[in-house]
Protein backbone atom coordinates (compact mmCIF):
# COMPACT_ATOMS: atom_id res chain seq x y z
CA UNK A 1 0.00 0.00 0.00
CA UNK A 2 3.09 2.14 0.41
CA UNK A 3 2.52 3.03 -3.48
CA UNK A 4 -1.19 4.44 -2.95
CA UNK A 5 -0.46 7.12 -0.13
CA UNK A 6 -2.23 9.95 -2.00
CA UNK A 7 -6.15 9.26 -0.34
CA UNK A 8 -8.85 8.24 -3.24
CA UNK A 9 -12.10 9.15 -3.03
CA UNK A 10 -14.30 6.08 -3.36
CA UNK A 11 -15.90 5.63 -6.82
CA UNK A 12 -18.52 3.10 -6.49
CA UNK A 13 -19.27 1.54 -2.94
CA UNK A 14 -20.98 -1.73 -2.86
CA UNK A 15 -22.38 -2.73 0.60
CA UNK A 16 -24.23 -5.80 1.42
CA UNK A 17 -25.20 -6.86 -1.98
CA UNK A 18 -26.79 -10.48 -2.10
CA UNK A 19 -28.81 -11.29 -5.58
CA UNK A 20 -30.92 -13.91 -5.87
CA UNK A 21 -32.01 -15.31 -9.53
CA UNK A 22 -35.44 -16.65 -10.21
CA UNK A 23 -35.46 -19.98 -12.05
CA UNK A 24 -38.10 -22.73 -12.41
CA UNK A 25 -36.81 -24.43 -9.37
CA UNK A 26 -37.30 -21.29 -7.42
CA UNK A 27 -34.19 -18.74 -6.33
CA UNK A 28 -31.00 -19.28 -7.30
CA UNK A 29 -28.44 -17.47 -4.99
CA UNK A 30 -25.82 -16.13 -6.85
CA UNK A 31 -23.45 -13.67 -4.84
CA UNK A 32 -23.84 -13.89 -0.76
CA UNK A 33 -23.21 -10.79 1.07
CA UNK A 34 -20.54 -8.55 -1.12
CA UNK A 35 -19.18 -5.38 0.12
CA UNK A 36 -16.74 -3.69 -2.01
CA UNK A 37 -15.37 -0.03 -2.35
CA UNK A 38 -13.48 1.15 -5.38
CA UNK A 39 -11.41 4.42 -5.51
CA UNK A 40 -10.83 6.53 -8.46
CA UNK A 41 -7.80 5.69 -10.49
CA UNK A 42 -7.48 2.45 -8.95
CA UNK A 43 -7.93 -0.81 -11.02
CA UNK A 44 -9.30 -3.44 -9.51
CA UNK A 45 -9.43 -7.26 -10.37
CA UNK A 46 -11.67 -10.01 -9.15
CA UNK A 47 -11.42 -13.31 -9.74
CA UNK A 48 -12.90 -16.66 -8.99
CA UNK A 49 -14.57 -20.06 -10.35
CA UNK A 50 -16.85 -19.98 -13.32
CA UNK A 51 -20.53 -19.51 -11.82
CA UNK A 52 -19.34 -17.25 -8.48
CA UNK A 53 -21.20 -14.68 -9.12
CA UNK A 54 -18.68 -12.36 -11.06
CA UNK A 55 -20.61 -11.50 -13.63
CA UNK A 56 -23.81 -10.44 -11.27
CA UNK A 57 -21.99 -8.20 -9.72
CA UNK A 58 -20.66 -6.75 -12.38
CA UNK A 59 -23.94 -6.43 -14.53
CA UNK A 60 -25.12 -4.86 -11.39
CA UNK A 61 -22.54 -2.16 -10.94
CA UNK A 62 -23.06 -1.36 -14.62
CA UNK A 63 -27.03 -1.22 -13.91
CA UNK A 64 -28.20 -3.95 -16.12
CA UNK A 65 -29.91 -5.68 -12.80
CA UNK A 66 -30.79 -4.12 -9.47
CA UNK A 67 -29.64 -5.92 -6.63
CA UNK A 68 -31.97 -8.15 -4.47
CA UNK A 69 -29.95 -6.77 -1.57
CA UNK A 70 -27.95 -4.01 -0.34
CA UNK A 71 -27.00 -1.24 -2.31
CA UNK A 72 -24.51 0.39 -4.83
CA UNK A 73 -23.42 3.55 -4.70
CA UNK A 74 -21.83 5.44 -7.59
CA UNK A 75 -20.25 8.85 -6.10
CA UNK A 76 -21.94 8.85 -3.40
CA UNK A 77 -26.16 8.54 -4.96
CA UNK A 78 -27.65 5.01 -5.95
CA UNK A 79 -27.10 2.65 -9.02
CA UNK A 80 -30.57 2.96 -11.36
CA UNK A 81 -29.73 1.73 -14.47
CA UNK A 82 -26.67 1.87 -16.80
CA UNK A 83 -24.69 5.22 -17.75
CA UNK A 84 -22.47 6.89 -19.66
CA UNK A 85 -20.68 7.46 -17.06
CA UNK A 86 -19.68 3.62 -16.54
CA UNK A 87 -18.58 1.94 -19.48
CA UNK A 88 -18.43 -2.07 -19.96
CA UNK A 89 -16.89 -3.94 -22.17
CA UNK A 90 -18.44 -7.84 -22.46
CA UNK A 91 -16.57 -10.85 -22.76
CA UNK A 92 -18.54 -11.82 -26.17
CA UNK A 93 -18.38 -9.53 -29.08
CA UNK A 94 -20.89 -6.40 -29.01
CA UNK A 95 -19.64 -4.26 -31.47
CA UNK A 96 -22.21 -3.85 -33.98
CA UNK A 97 -21.17 -6.25 -37.37
CA UNK A 98 -22.46 -3.65 -39.54
CA UNK A 99 -20.42 -0.93 -38.33
CA UNK A 100 -16.83 -0.03 -39.65
CA UNK A 101 -14.25 -0.38 -36.65
CA UNK A 102 -14.63 3.64 -37.21
CA UNK A 103 -18.24 4.02 -36.86
CA UNK A 104 -17.99 1.27 -33.68
CA UNK A 105 -15.25 3.44 -31.83
CA UNK A 106 -17.59 6.44 -32.04
CA UNK A 107 -20.53 5.23 -31.51
CA UNK A 108 -20.86 6.38 -28.05
CA UNK A 109 -19.51 10.28 -28.94
CA UNK A 110 -22.06 9.87 -31.68
CA UNK A 111 -25.05 9.03 -29.21
CA UNK A 112 -23.57 11.98 -26.92
CA UNK A 113 -24.22 13.99 -30.07
CA UNK A 114 -20.26 14.81 -29.75
CA UNK A 115 -19.36 17.29 -32.75
CA UNK A 116 -17.99 15.48 -35.81
CA UNK A 117 -14.18 17.42 -35.68
CA UNK A 118 -13.96 16.39 -31.83
CA UNK A 119 -15.48 13.18 -32.63
CA UNK A 120 -13.06 12.53 -35.21
CA UNK A 121 -10.37 13.06 -33.36
CA UNK A 122 -11.30 11.14 -30.04
CA UNK A 123 -11.43 8.38 -32.39
CA UNK A 124 -8.12 8.78 -34.16
CA UNK A 125 -6.85 8.67 -31.11
CA UNK A 126 -7.88 5.82 -29.61
CA UNK A 127 -6.87 3.94 -33.16
CA UNK A 128 -4.01 4.73 -32.79
CA UNK A 129 -3.65 3.67 -28.70
CA UNK A 130 -5.06 0.26 -29.76
CA UNK A 131 -3.21 -0.50 -32.58
CA UNK A 132 -5.93 -0.43 -35.28
CA UNK A 133 -4.52 2.30 -37.60
CA UNK A 134 -5.32 0.93 -41.48
CA UNK A 135 -8.06 -1.15 -40.24
CA UNK A 136 -10.88 2.36 -39.66
CA UNK A 137 -13.35 0.84 -42.68
CA UNK A 138 -13.32 -2.62 -41.81
CA UNK A 139 -16.07 -4.34 -40.92
CA UNK A 140 -16.09 -6.89 -37.52
CA UNK A 141 -16.02 -10.18 -39.06
CA UNK A 142 -13.18 -8.86 -41.39
CA UNK A 143 -10.83 -8.74 -38.44
CA UNK A 144 -9.26 -11.54 -36.19
CA UNK A 145 -11.21 -12.19 -32.60
CA UNK A 146 -7.97 -9.68 -30.87
CA UNK A 147 -8.61 -7.06 -33.00
CA UNK A 148 -12.86 -7.13 -32.13
CA UNK A 149 -11.90 -6.72 -28.86
CA UNK A 150 -9.43 -4.00 -29.36
CA UNK A 151 -12.17 -2.42 -31.07
CA UNK A 152 -14.75 -3.04 -28.29
CA UNK A 153 -12.14 -1.76 -25.70
CA UNK A 154 -11.37 1.14 -28.03
CA UNK A 155 -15.20 2.23 -28.19
CA UNK A 156 -15.81 1.91 -24.13
CA UNK A 157 -12.57 4.26 -24.18
CA UNK A 158 -13.51 6.92 -26.81
CA UNK A 159 -17.02 7.78 -24.68
CA UNK A 160 -14.60 8.94 -21.44
CA UNK A 161 -16.48 7.04 -19.06
CA UNK A 162 -14.96 7.65 -15.61
CA UNK A 163 -15.26 4.16 -14.43
CA UNK A 164 -15.02 0.92 -17.06
CA UNK A 165 -16.17 -2.29 -16.40
CA UNK A 166 -14.72 -5.41 -18.11
CA UNK A 167 -16.26 -8.52 -17.95
CA UNK A 168 -13.39 -11.19 -19.12
CA UNK A 169 -12.63 -9.09 -22.63
CA UNK A 170 -9.68 -11.46 -23.24
CA UNK A 171 -11.45 -14.62 -22.91
CA UNK A 172 -12.61 -15.47 -26.03
CA UNK A 173 -8.68 -14.45 -27.61
CA UNK A 174 -6.09 -17.27 -28.33
CA UNK A 175 -3.56 -17.44 -25.50
CA UNK A 176 -0.57 -15.28 -27.51
CA UNK A 177 -3.08 -12.20 -28.43
CA UNK A 178 -4.25 -12.05 -25.09
CA UNK A 179 -0.18 -11.65 -23.84
CA UNK A 180 -0.56 -8.65 -26.08
CA UNK A 181 -3.73 -7.21 -25.58
CA UNK A 182 -3.29 -7.32 -21.43
CA UNK A 183 -0.19 -5.20 -22.07
CA UNK A 184 -1.72 -2.71 -24.26
CA UNK A 185 -4.52 -2.50 -21.68
CA UNK A 186 -1.71 -1.66 -18.99
CA UNK A 187 -0.37 0.93 -21.34
CA UNK A 188 -3.96 2.34 -22.06
CA UNK A 189 -4.93 2.95 -18.64
CA UNK A 190 -1.31 4.58 -17.55
CA UNK A 191 -2.33 7.00 -20.60
CA UNK A 192 -5.83 7.56 -19.93
CA UNK A 193 -5.98 7.36 -15.96
CA UNK A 194 -9.41 5.48 -15.50
CA UNK A 195 -10.73 3.13 -12.72
CA UNK A 196 -11.34 0.08 -13.64
CA UNK A 197 -12.96 -3.40 -12.69
CA UNK A 198 -11.96 -6.48 -14.35
CA UNK A 199 -13.48 -9.18 -14.01
CA UNK A 200 -11.86 -12.75 -14.83
CA UNK A 201 -10.90 -16.35 -13.60
CA UNK A 202 -7.32 -16.26 -14.90
CA UNK A 203 -5.23 -15.77 -11.99
CA UNK A 204 -2.07 -14.59 -14.11
CA UNK A 205 -4.44 -11.95 -15.43
CA UNK A 206 -5.93 -10.78 -12.38
CA UNK A 207 -2.41 -10.47 -10.70
CA UNK A 208 -0.97 -8.88 -13.72
CA UNK A 209 -3.38 -6.22 -14.01
CA UNK A 210 -4.28 -5.34 -10.92
CA UNK A 211 -3.59 -2.62 -8.20
CA UNK A 212 -5.76 -5.02 -6.45
CA UNK A 213 -6.99 -8.32 -6.70
CA UNK A 214 -10.09 -9.63 -4.77
CA UNK A 215 -10.70 -13.67 -4.72
CA UNK A 216 -14.64 -14.88 -4.72
CA UNK A 217 -15.38 -17.74 -3.24
CA UNK A 218 -17.52 -20.78 -5.11
CA UNK A 219 -21.37 -19.72 -6.07
CA UNK A 220 -22.95 -17.71 -3.54
CA UNK A 221 -19.99 -15.97 -4.47
CA UNK A 222 -18.09 -13.90 -1.50
CA UNK A 223 -14.76 -11.83 -1.58
CA UNK A 224 -12.43 -14.40 0.93
CA UNK A 225 -9.51 -11.96 0.23
CA UNK A 226 -8.02 -9.17 -1.11
CA UNK A 227 -4.36 -8.78 -2.35
CA UNK A 228 -2.51 -5.89 -2.82
CA UNK A 229 -0.17 -5.44 -6.11
CA UNK A 230 1.94 -3.08 -5.98
CA UNK A 231 3.98 -1.37 -8.92
CA UNK A 232 1.35 -0.93 -11.53
CA UNK A 233 2.05 2.50 -12.14
CA UNK A 234 5.80 1.77 -13.35
CA UNK A 235 4.15 -0.36 -15.87
CA UNK A 236 4.37 -4.04 -16.52
CA UNK A 237 5.01 -6.51 -19.24
CA UNK A 238 5.06 -10.29 -19.29
CA UNK A 239 8.35 -10.82 -19.29
CA UNK A 240 9.68 -9.03 -16.19
CA UNK A 241 6.31 -10.21 -14.58
CA UNK A 242 7.30 -13.83 -15.29
CA UNK A 243 10.63 -13.35 -13.66
CA UNK A 244 9.28 -10.82 -10.45
CA UNK A 245 10.25 -13.01 -7.65
CA UNK A 246 7.61 -10.77 -5.57
CA UNK A 247 4.96 -10.84 -8.47
CA UNK A 248 5.23 -14.45 -8.83
CA UNK A 249 4.87 -15.06 -4.67
CA UNK A 250 1.45 -13.17 -5.29
CA UNK A 251 0.29 -15.13 -7.97
CA UNK A 252 1.22 -18.30 -6.11
CA UNK A 253 -0.58 -17.11 -3.42
CA UNK A 254 -3.99 -16.13 -5.33
CA UNK A 255 -3.72 -19.31 -7.00
CA UNK A 256 -4.16 -21.00 -4.06
CA UNK A 257 -6.53 -18.95 -2.85
CA UNK A 258 -8.71 -19.39 -5.64
CA UNK A 259 -8.03 -23.86 -6.17
CA UNK A 260 -9.83 -23.90 -2.40
CA UNK A 261 -12.50 -22.82 -3.93
CA UNK A 262 -12.34 -25.44 -6.97
CA UNK A 263 -13.04 -28.32 -4.38
CA UNK A 264 -12.35 -31.79 -4.56
CA UNK A 265 -13.40 -31.71 -8.42
CA UNK A 266 -9.43 -30.17 -9.58
CA UNK A 267 -7.06 -33.16 -9.72
CA UNK A 268 -3.86 -31.90 -8.27
CA UNK A 269 -1.29 -32.51 -11.26
CA UNK A 270 1.15 -30.16 -12.79
CA UNK A 271 -0.88 -30.05 -16.08
CA UNK A 272 -4.28 -28.79 -14.21
CA UNK A 273 -2.40 -26.57 -12.10
CA UNK A 274 -0.99 -24.74 -15.27
CA UNK A 275 -4.25 -25.14 -16.89
CA UNK A 276 -6.01 -23.51 -13.94
CA UNK A 277 -4.61 -20.25 -14.18
CA UNK A 278 -5.79 -20.10 -17.51
CA UNK A 279 -9.18 -22.20 -17.75
CA UNK B 1 -18.96 -27.64 -61.83
CA UNK B 2 -16.11 -30.68 -61.09
CA UNK B 3 -15.41 -29.82 -64.67
CA UNK B 4 -14.25 -26.55 -64.07
CA UNK B 5 -12.14 -28.15 -60.33
CA UNK B 6 -10.57 -30.51 -62.14
CA UNK B 7 -9.32 -28.05 -64.69
CA UNK B 8 -8.21 -25.83 -62.15
CA UNK B 9 -4.73 -27.82 -62.21
CA UNK B 10 -3.46 -26.58 -65.35
CA UNK B 11 -3.12 -23.03 -64.25
CA UNK B 12 -4.94 -19.53 -64.04
CA UNK B 13 -5.95 -19.20 -67.72
CA UNK B 14 -6.99 -23.10 -68.11
CA UNK B 15 -9.16 -22.00 -64.49
CA UNK B 16 -10.61 -19.04 -66.02
CA UNK B 17 -11.98 -20.88 -68.91
CA UNK B 18 -12.88 -24.05 -66.69
CA UNK B 19 -14.96 -20.89 -64.36
CA UNK B 20 -16.32 -19.56 -67.50
CA UNK B 21 -17.60 -22.96 -69.37
CA UNK B 22 -18.63 -23.53 -65.68
CA UNK B 23 -20.93 -20.85 -65.62
CA UNK B 24 -22.37 -21.34 -69.14
CA UNK B 25 -23.31 -24.84 -67.71
CA UNK B 26 -24.75 -23.43 -65.17
CA UNK B 27 -26.71 -20.95 -67.07
CA UNK B 28 -27.87 -23.89 -69.17
CA UNK B 29 -28.77 -26.15 -66.27
CA UNK B 30 -31.80 -23.52 -65.54
CA UNK B 31 -32.84 -23.15 -68.50
CA UNK B 32 -32.74 -26.60 -69.09
CA UNK B 33 -36.41 -28.16 -67.26
CA UNK B 34 -38.40 -25.49 -69.24
CA UNK B 35 -37.10 -26.82 -72.49
CA UNK B 36 -37.65 -30.45 -71.25
CA UNK B 37 -41.68 -29.00 -70.43
CA UNK B 38 -42.23 -27.23 -73.66
CA UNK B 39 -41.04 -30.29 -75.51
CA UNK B 40 -43.10 -32.27 -73.46
CA UNK B 41 -45.70 -30.44 -74.22
CA UNK B 42 -45.20 -29.91 -77.85
CA UNK B 43 -45.04 -34.09 -77.88
CA UNK B 44 -48.26 -34.61 -76.08
CA UNK B 45 -50.15 -32.04 -78.51
CA UNK B 46 -48.62 -33.10 -81.91
CA UNK B 47 -49.26 -36.99 -80.44
CA UNK B 48 -53.02 -36.37 -79.58
CA UNK B 49 -55.52 -34.24 -81.67
CA UNK B 50 -56.38 -32.26 -79.09
CA UNK B 51 -59.37 -29.67 -79.59
CA UNK B 52 -58.23 -26.06 -79.17
CA UNK B 53 -61.07 -25.90 -76.33
CA UNK B 54 -58.48 -27.70 -74.41
CA UNK B 55 -54.63 -27.69 -75.77
CA UNK B 56 -53.19 -25.42 -77.59
CA UNK B 57 -49.13 -25.37 -79.32
CA UNK B 58 -46.59 -23.63 -77.64
CA UNK B 59 -46.53 -21.87 -81.00
CA UNK B 60 -50.21 -20.61 -80.87
CA UNK B 61 -49.41 -19.54 -77.11
CA UNK B 62 -46.60 -17.34 -78.04
CA UNK B 63 -48.88 -15.76 -81.11
CA UNK B 64 -51.29 -15.29 -78.23
CA UNK B 65 -48.38 -13.51 -76.24
CA UNK B 66 -47.22 -11.64 -79.23
CA UNK B 67 -50.96 -9.98 -80.12
CA UNK B 68 -51.26 -9.00 -76.26
CA UNK B 69 -48.26 -7.39 -75.77
CA UNK B 70 -48.19 -5.55 -79.12
CA UNK B 71 -51.90 -4.83 -78.42
CA UNK B 72 -50.84 -3.06 -75.04
CA UNK B 73 -53.08 -5.40 -73.51
CA UNK B 74 -50.64 -7.29 -71.23
CA UNK B 75 -49.19 -4.46 -70.11
CA UNK B 76 -52.07 -3.04 -68.71
CA UNK B 77 -52.86 -6.54 -66.94
CA UNK B 78 -49.69 -6.50 -65.95
CA UNK B 79 -49.18 -3.23 -64.47
CA UNK B 80 -52.43 -3.82 -62.54
CA UNK B 81 -51.43 -6.94 -60.41
CA UNK B 82 -47.52 -5.03 -59.90
CA UNK B 83 -49.41 -1.94 -58.98
CA UNK B 84 -50.73 -4.32 -56.41
CA UNK B 85 -47.97 -6.53 -55.47
CA UNK B 86 -46.19 -3.07 -54.35
CA UNK B 87 -48.44 -1.27 -52.72
CA UNK B 88 -49.27 -4.13 -50.68
CA UNK B 89 -45.60 -4.82 -50.08
CA UNK B 90 -44.80 -1.26 -49.02
CA UNK B 91 -47.90 -1.08 -46.98
CA UNK B 92 -47.00 -4.48 -45.39
CA UNK B 93 -43.37 -2.93 -44.39
CA UNK B 94 -44.49 -0.10 -43.22
CA UNK B 95 -46.88 -1.59 -40.67
CA UNK B 96 -45.04 -4.88 -40.07
CA UNK B 97 -42.08 -4.34 -39.33
CA UNK B 98 -43.04 -2.12 -36.45
CA UNK B 99 -45.76 -4.73 -35.17
CA UNK B 100 -42.27 -6.95 -35.29
CA UNK B 101 -40.33 -4.61 -33.14
CA UNK B 102 -43.00 -4.35 -30.71
CA UNK B 103 -43.43 -7.91 -30.58
CA UNK B 104 -39.95 -9.10 -30.33
CA UNK B 105 -38.35 -7.08 -28.48
CA UNK B 106 -40.98 -7.42 -25.54
CA UNK B 107 -39.83 -11.52 -24.86
CA UNK B 108 -43.57 -12.33 -23.26
CA UNK B 109 -45.30 -10.37 -26.32
CA UNK B 110 -43.05 -12.79 -28.43
CA UNK B 111 -43.87 -15.79 -26.59
CA UNK B 112 -47.96 -14.67 -26.40
CA UNK B 113 -47.97 -13.87 -30.34
CA UNK B 114 -45.78 -16.88 -31.67
CA UNK B 115 -48.57 -19.53 -31.63
CA UNK B 116 -51.28 -17.00 -32.83
CA UNK B 117 -48.78 -15.97 -36.12
CA UNK B 118 -48.63 -19.61 -36.96
CA UNK B 119 -52.17 -20.08 -36.38
CA UNK B 120 -52.34 -16.86 -38.93
CA UNK B 121 -50.15 -18.18 -41.64
CA UNK B 122 -52.32 -21.60 -41.52
CA UNK B 123 -55.72 -19.59 -42.78
CA UNK B 124 -54.16 -18.55 -46.12
CA UNK B 125 -55.11 -14.98 -47.73
CA UNK B 126 -57.91 -16.87 -49.96
CA UNK B 127 -59.73 -18.17 -47.17
CA UNK B 128 -60.22 -14.78 -45.88
CA UNK B 129 -61.93 -14.12 -49.50
CA UNK B 130 -65.17 -14.76 -48.85
CA UNK B 131 -65.39 -12.52 -45.80
CA UNK B 132 -63.34 -9.94 -47.40
CA UNK B 133 -65.75 -9.71 -50.86
CA UNK B 134 -68.75 -9.48 -48.62
CA UNK B 135 -66.80 -6.14 -46.38
CA UNK B 136 -65.56 -4.33 -49.13
CA UNK B 137 -67.37 -5.54 -52.19
CA UNK B 138 -65.38 -6.74 -55.69
CA UNK B 139 -62.53 -3.83 -55.40
CA UNK B 140 -59.57 -3.51 -55.67
CA UNK B 141 -59.80 -2.41 -51.86
CA UNK B 142 -60.49 -6.65 -51.31
CA UNK B 143 -57.64 -7.85 -53.42
CA UNK B 144 -55.21 -5.38 -51.31
CA UNK B 145 -56.32 -6.53 -48.13
CA UNK B 146 -56.07 -9.84 -48.93
CA UNK B 147 -52.49 -9.39 -50.56
CA UNK B 148 -51.44 -7.35 -47.68
CA UNK B 149 -52.91 -9.76 -44.86
CA UNK B 150 -50.79 -12.47 -46.28
CA UNK B 151 -47.76 -10.49 -46.97
CA UNK B 152 -47.44 -9.04 -43.70
CA UNK B 153 -47.75 -12.25 -41.21
CA UNK B 154 -44.36 -13.36 -42.66
CA UNK B 155 -42.78 -9.41 -42.14
CA UNK B 156 -43.93 -9.53 -38.42
CA UNK B 157 -42.71 -13.12 -38.33
CA UNK B 158 -39.45 -12.55 -39.54
CA UNK B 159 -38.83 -9.54 -37.85
CA UNK B 160 -40.13 -10.71 -34.55
CA UNK B 161 -37.27 -13.83 -34.96
CA UNK B 162 -34.66 -11.17 -36.44
CA UNK B 163 -34.99 -9.23 -33.18
CA UNK B 164 -34.72 -11.92 -30.84
CA UNK B 165 -31.76 -13.46 -32.70
CA UNK B 166 -29.69 -10.13 -31.46
CA UNK B 167 -27.63 -10.86 -29.02
CA UNK B 168 -27.90 -9.39 -26.18
CA UNK B 169 -24.78 -7.75 -25.58
CA UNK B 170 -25.43 -5.22 -28.47
CA UNK B 171 -28.62 -3.71 -26.76
CA UNK B 172 -26.40 -3.84 -22.85
CA UNK B 173 -22.96 -2.45 -24.35
CA UNK B 174 -25.10 1.16 -25.81
CA UNK B 175 -27.27 1.52 -23.24
CA UNK B 176 -24.18 1.91 -21.34
CA UNK B 177 -23.05 4.58 -23.89
CA UNK B 178 -25.92 6.35 -22.93
CA UNK B 179 -28.40 5.04 -26.08
CA UNK B 180 -32.08 5.98 -25.85
CA UNK B 181 -35.03 3.55 -26.77
CA UNK B 182 -35.59 5.54 -30.20
CA UNK B 183 -31.12 5.17 -30.49
CA UNK B 184 -31.48 1.25 -30.25
CA UNK B 185 -34.08 0.77 -32.66
CA UNK B 186 -32.39 2.62 -35.41
CA UNK B 187 -28.79 1.58 -34.07
CA UNK B 188 -29.38 -1.90 -33.29
CA UNK B 189 -33.02 -3.33 -34.01
CA UNK B 190 -33.48 -2.21 -37.51
CA UNK B 191 -29.85 -3.20 -39.08
CA UNK B 192 -29.45 -6.06 -36.75
CA UNK B 193 -32.70 -7.50 -37.87
CA UNK B 194 -33.06 -6.18 -41.76
CA UNK B 195 -31.88 -9.54 -43.29
CA UNK B 196 -34.37 -11.08 -41.37
CA UNK B 197 -37.37 -8.48 -42.41
CA UNK B 198 -35.40 -8.85 -46.28
CA UNK B 199 -36.30 -12.99 -45.49
CA UNK B 200 -40.25 -12.19 -44.25
CA UNK B 201 -40.48 -10.00 -47.18
CA UNK B 202 -39.12 -12.13 -50.08
CA UNK B 203 -41.12 -15.32 -48.21
CA UNK B 204 -44.12 -12.72 -48.07
CA UNK B 205 -43.88 -12.02 -51.99
CA UNK B 206 -44.08 -15.58 -52.59
CA UNK B 207 -47.38 -16.11 -50.59
CA UNK B 208 -48.71 -12.04 -51.92
CA UNK B 209 -48.42 -12.72 -55.59
CA UNK B 210 -50.07 -16.58 -55.06
CA UNK B 211 -53.07 -14.93 -52.79
CA UNK B 212 -53.49 -11.39 -55.74
CA UNK B 213 -53.75 -13.93 -58.64
CA UNK B 214 -56.50 -15.54 -56.68
CA UNK B 215 -58.12 -12.95 -55.43
CA UNK B 216 -58.27 -10.89 -58.81
CA UNK B 217 -59.67 -14.07 -60.47
CA UNK B 218 -62.47 -13.43 -57.96
CA UNK B 219 -62.80 -9.84 -57.75
CA UNK B 220 -62.31 -9.38 -61.51
CA UNK B 221 -60.98 -5.99 -62.11
CA UNK B 222 -57.70 -6.18 -63.64
CA UNK B 223 -54.53 -7.89 -63.09
CA UNK B 224 -53.18 -11.21 -64.12
CA UNK B 225 -55.44 -13.22 -62.40
CA UNK B 226 -58.74 -11.45 -63.74
CA UNK B 227 -56.69 -11.60 -67.64
CA UNK B 228 -56.44 -15.70 -67.33
CA UNK B 229 -60.25 -16.57 -65.52
CA UNK B 230 -62.01 -13.88 -68.24
CA UNK B 231 -59.82 -16.02 -71.21
CA UNK B 232 -61.88 -18.86 -69.55
CA UNK B 233 -65.24 -17.58 -70.09
CA UNK B 234 -64.11 -17.83 -73.93
CA UNK B 235 -62.09 -20.66 -73.72
CA UNK B 236 -59.19 -19.22 -74.92
CA UNK B 237 -56.16 -21.60 -73.73
CA UNK B 238 -53.46 -19.83 -75.70
CA UNK B 239 -54.24 -16.62 -73.67
CA UNK B 240 -54.82 -19.01 -70.47
CA UNK B 241 -51.27 -20.33 -71.23
CA UNK B 242 -49.75 -16.97 -72.01
CA UNK B 243 -50.92 -15.71 -68.44
CA UNK B 244 -49.93 -18.41 -66.87
CA UNK B 245 -46.34 -18.04 -67.71
CA UNK B 246 -46.36 -14.36 -67.41
CA UNK B 247 -47.63 -14.78 -63.71
CA UNK B 248 -44.54 -16.80 -63.24
CA UNK B 249 -41.99 -14.78 -64.86
CA UNK B 250 -42.94 -12.05 -63.53
CA UNK B 251 -41.97 -13.14 -60.29
CA UNK B 252 -39.71 -14.83 -60.77
CA UNK B 253 -38.24 -11.44 -62.39
CA UNK B 254 -39.43 -9.44 -58.67
CA UNK B 255 -37.58 -11.98 -56.96
CA UNK B 256 -33.94 -12.20 -58.67
CA UNK B 257 -33.98 -8.56 -59.55
CA UNK B 258 -34.89 -6.93 -56.96
CA UNK B 259 -35.57 -9.03 -53.45
CA UNK B 260 -32.39 -11.15 -53.58
CA UNK B 261 -29.73 -8.85 -54.23
CA UNK B 262 -31.44 -6.59 -51.26
CA UNK B 263 -30.67 -10.11 -49.53
CA UNK B 264 -27.38 -10.50 -50.45
CA UNK B 265 -26.26 -6.96 -50.20
CA UNK B 266 -27.37 -7.16 -46.21
CA UNK B 267 -25.62 -10.46 -46.41
CA UNK B 268 -22.24 -9.63 -47.70
CA UNK B 269 -22.00 -6.40 -45.27
CA UNK B 270 -23.74 -7.90 -42.03
CA UNK B 271 -21.14 -10.69 -42.61
CA UNK B 272 -23.91 -13.26 -41.54
CA UNK B 273 -22.08 -15.89 -43.49
CA UNK B 274 -18.82 -15.46 -42.32
CA UNK B 275 -19.89 -15.69 -38.64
Amino acid sequence: MAERDTPSEAKIVVSAFRHFFETADGPVQATDHVDLTIRAGEFVTLVGPSGCGKTTLLKALAGFIRPSEGNILYEGRPVRGPGRERGVVFQELAILPWRTVRRNIGHGLEIARVPRAERERTVARLIELTGLTGFEERYPHELSGGMRQRVAVARTWAANPDVILMDEPFAAVDAMTRLTLQEELVRLCAATAKTVFFITHSVDEAVFLGDRVLVMTRRPGRIKAVINVPGRAAGRDWESFKVDAAMQAIAEQVLRLVRQERGAAATPTAAALAAGTRA
Amino acid sequence: MSASAARSAQGLGDHRKGLAAGRLLRDLKILLPFAVLVAVWWAIYLSVDFSPQVLVSPLAVWHAFAHLVSHGVMAEYANTSLRMIGLAALLSLLVGVPMGFAVGINRYAAHALEGFLRFLQGISGIAWLPLAIIWFGFTHTTTLVIVIYTLIVPIVFNTMIGVRAIPEAYTLALRSLGASRLRLVKDVYLPGALPSIVVGLRLGMGYGWRALIAAEMLVRKGGLGDLIFGARTFGQIDRIITGMIVIGCLYVVVDRLIIQPIENLTIARWGVLRQ
